[in-house]
């Protein structure tokens, strides 16, 4: 009962937040909690948000899968070769601080604007926190362990496998929650920007049309679908890492 | 089960860092169920002669001797070590942590599983601890898994650096003695790197006090005290603070 008051105290005090600032008057379009609500409920019943839904979790997955299975890879090579990493990270470095917005002028020239771009601008906004991540678990690996391992003398295979890995484990599944929701970034970011597919859309359209209240439901469902992921990566994440509890 | 223990030769070695030279023409002969013991200052080479031993780091010059075979890498299955700071996995349970010797030498499943719980019911970790983690575990208790780690393989030599130094002074005693109980059931021979007067003398055989940059024998100290000490209650002993005090003032003349 605590517990629930607890996490439900914020929860009703966000909503009276946003309930109040729907009454000031900023902008006669701002739409109530229980409006967008109402929306949310006729978008899910007319299947468009599960329709647009669908068509962003496929960008989504092919970009932040790509992410994974190139970017740790990446990182944990980077780790292993000291000389790759030392270099690799300046342009790592270089890719987090851009914007990565400014990538999809680029992206579009490129690739067009398809499906397929969308997933390239996830890859672009996701990946080099998954692979700096990596990097950086596979570095702070303990030197006295990979000591006693090659004192029972552990092949290189088994150093990677039984300690390095590991080792980088924690870092490498709080790269894959930072690149997530740098993906769910992504994803918008490319929908409403460059191509008209999903979610994205969805808003831009709503907001054409002046029916803010859907706009505000296919927010609000963007925000639900990458809590959720969010979620489900932080209980694989305590699973795997049980031994930290 | 039981293997014979065998002798180390540590013949004439000498091992630099860059310009800074570690250890001089070192000539020390372990005998075969010895229990020996590394002291001097810091900085006189007691833990790198020890890694040297353990084929970790590569000698300069002379050659090291463990059993019949001459130490040329890490790996060797006559020696295990022990680490003052346990070098437990820490994403692995006491038995998984003192398995693991056995799994990366290809052990199967079966025999890893029956050998890590003799060696945990061996140094007094049977039962519920065997599924705990590190992090669950005091500190001398993790410094027990480490050595039941080392006896898993079932090694000729113990290879022990500082294996103590960070455990309190009253679990310390108790895993000494328990150390001596084991090493009268097991007849291995072990070489201790330690910093504690007290401990040397109390442990060993012979004591040999290193002398600081470079490393080179100083002195070679027997230790004629009864055993088993650890039921003998030697630590309250004439003789043993006689001992400590001769190793004290041999110490003290070297700073």
């Amino acid at each position: 009962m605590k517990r629930l008051a607890a996490r439900g105290a914020p929860l009703a005090a966000f909503l009276a937040l946003w309930q109040w600032a729907a009454w000031l008057p900023i902008s006669f379009n701002f739409p109530t909690p229980w409006q967008t609500a109402v929306a949310l409920t006729e978008l899910l019943g007319s299947g468009a948000l599960l329709q647009a839904s669908a068509t962003s979790l496929q960008s989504l997955a092919l970009g932040f899968g790509a992410a994974i299975t190139i970017g740790v890879p990446l990182g944990l090579l980077m780790g292993m070769v000291r000389g790759l990493g030392r270099v690799a990270r300046v342009y790592l470095d270089l890719l987090i601080a851009l914007p990565s917005a400014a990538l999809i002028p680029l992206v579009i020239l490129s690739f067009g604007i398809n499906i397929f771009s969308s997933a390239v601008i996830i890859f672009v906004f996701s990946a080099p926190f998954i692979t700096m991540n990596a990097y950086g678990g596979v570095r702070d690996t303990r030197p006295r362990l990979v000591e006693m391992a090659r004192a029972f003398g552990a092949s290189w295979g088994k150093l990677f496998t039984r300690i390095v890995l590991p080792s980088a484990l924690p870092m490498i599944l709080a790269g894959l929650r930072l690149g997530l929701s740098r993906a769910f970034l992504g994803l918008i970011v490319a929908e409403l920007l460059l191509s008209p597919f999903g979610l994205g859309k969805l808003i831009m359209n709503s907001r054409s049309m002046f029916e803010h209240d859907k706009m505000f439901a296919a927010v609000l469902w963007t925000l639900i679908l990458s809590g959720a992921a969010l979620y489900a990566l932080a209980r694989a994440e305590a699973h795997l890492l049980k031994w930290r509890a | 089960m039981m293997v014979q223990p065998v002798g180390i030769a540590i013949e004439r070695v000498s091992k630099s860092f860059g310009a800074m030279q570690a250890l001089a023409d070192i000539d020390v002969q372990v005998k075969a169920g010895e229990f020996l013991s590394l002291i001097g200052p810091s900085g006189c080479g007691k833990t790198t002669l020890l890694k040297c031993v353990a084929g970790l780091l590569p000698v300069d010059a002379g050659r090291i001797v463990i059993g019949s075979r001459s130490v040329s890498g890490p790996g060797g299955h006559e020696a295990s070590l022990v680490f003052q700071d346990f070098a437990l996995l820490p994403w692995a349970t006491a038995r998984e942590n003192a398995e693991f010797g056995l799994l990366l030498r290809g052990a199967p499943a079966a025999e890893r599983a029956a050998a890590a719980r003799h060696a945990l019911a061996k140094v007094g970790l049977a039962g519920s601890f065997e599924e705990a983690y590190p992090s669950q575990l005091s500190g001398g208790m993790q410094q027990r898994v480490g050595l039941a780690r080392a006896l898993a393989v079932n090694p000729q030599v113990l290879l022990m650096d500082e294996p103590f130094a960070s455990i309190d002074e009253q679990t310390r005693r108790i895993l000494q003695d328990d150390l001596l109980r084991l090493w009268s059931e097991e007849r291995k021979t072990v070489v201790l790197v330690t910093h504690s007067m007290e401990e040397a003398i109390y442990l060993s055989d012979r004591v040999v006090v290193l002398s600081p940059r470079p490393g080179r024998v100083h002195r070679v100290l027997d230790v004629p005290l009864a055993r088993p000490r650890e039921k003998l209650d030697v630590r309250a002993s004439g003789e043993f603070a006689r001992l400590v005090d001769e190793l004290w003032q041999i110490l003290k003349k070297m700073q």
